[in-house]
């Protein structure tokens, strides 16, 4: 089974480099619908108006941190059933169990090749890698 | 003490008193003593000269001021960098669309590879953010130390004089002469 093609991705980094691979690897999968935000709350403030269908974030971001917006968007009845991915160079245990305590669909370390991308999207929107 | 001797520098001048005013005495058992003493105030002496010379040598209020703009300045070029590469990668995925599928594939497959490795402009950009932090931490501790210790002679750096004085390094992009500037000098000369 492919990916959805139609999904409505927000990817959240505060490395605008970052944003570009991520964007560029998203659309080699044919995933044009993405919007973008380099901190957590424009994001999540973003993602109030318009609930995107899968959140790929950072962690490590100013003022708002991934992990903070993880967790506020499980607290958010509009936002909470969204798959959250996060992408990000935190590898310590610790940062693992963290963010799975906090209700993270999946976890991504940087760096990351597409392949890892791929897959990781279909685990958590429920396509067979 | 009195209150007079609250900071370093006055303290190590009581002590040197102290030591002086003991050697005078001819009591027997002073010279353990007055070894120990000697001991600390040479201790003392050698660490201000050392501290005042990071300070005197970094320029007096930013210790590691220049270096923290050096590796910010990495940070910037590298990502200027990777978005260039990218630039070029996504020229190099828009030709693909126009060739036959064997030579596509190809080619998306050459820029996939870019993109991944472009992240390290992320992962080198966060190591020396943290290498930055670091470096704020250290100058702030030991700005406090250096003030406790007081002024000690000789804080003035050595100056590289000749050509030495001419080795600066890359120039920060607000400090350095653009080709511009370096082409009318030129010009200016031959002239």
């Amino acid at each position: 089974m492919s990916l959805n093609k139609n999904m409505r991705v927000f990817i959240v980094d505060d490395y605008n480099t970052m944003l570009r691979i991520l964007r560029n690897l998203l659309r080699q999968l044919e995933i044009n619908q993405v919007e973008e935000a380099t901190d957590g709350g424009t994001a999540f403030d973003a993602m109030m108006r318009n609930p995107p269908e899968l959140i790929i974030s950072d962690w490590n971001m100013a003022p708002m941190t991934g992990l903070e917006l993880l967790r506020k968007v499980r607290a958010e009845p509009k936002l909470r059933h969204i798959p959250f991915i996060m992408v990000t160079a935190e590898s310590k245990t610790e940062n693992v169990i963290a963010a799975k305590q906090a209700g993270v669909s999946n976890y991504i370390v940087k760096p990351f090749n597409a392949e890892t991308l791929r897959a990781k999207i279909a685990s958590v929107t429920n396509v067979a890698a | 003490m009195t209150n007079q001797v609250t900071q370093l520098p006055h303290a190590h001048d009581y002590l040197d008193r102290v030591i002086a005013e003991l050697r005078a005495l001819k009591a027997p058992q002073k010279d353990t003593l007055v070894g120990v003493l000697q001991y600390l105030s040479d201790h003392i002496r050698a660490t201000r000269a050392e501290i005042g010379a990071i300070k005197g040598g970094a320029g007096g209020d930013q210790l590691f001021g220049s270096t923290a703009d050096e590796l910010e300045e990495i940070v910037t070029e590298t990502a200027r960098a990777a978005n260039r590469i990218m630039d070029a990668a996504e020229a190099i995925e828009g030709v693909a669309s126009k060739v036959d599928p064997a030579s596509a594939a190809a080619l998306t497959d050459a820029v996939t590879n870019i993109y991944e490795a472009s992240s390290f402009q992320d992962i080198t950009g966060q190591r020396i953010t943290k290498v930055v932090r670091a470096l704020q931490s250290m100058e702030s501790k030991l700005q406090s130390l250096a003030s406790a210790f007081g002024p000690v002679e000789g804080d003035a750096p050595a100056l590289a004089e000749g050509d030495a004085a001419l080795l600066n390094g890359p120039q920060l992009s607000g400090g350095a002469t653009s080709q511009d500037d370096i082409d009318a000098l030129f010009e200016a000369a031959v002239a």
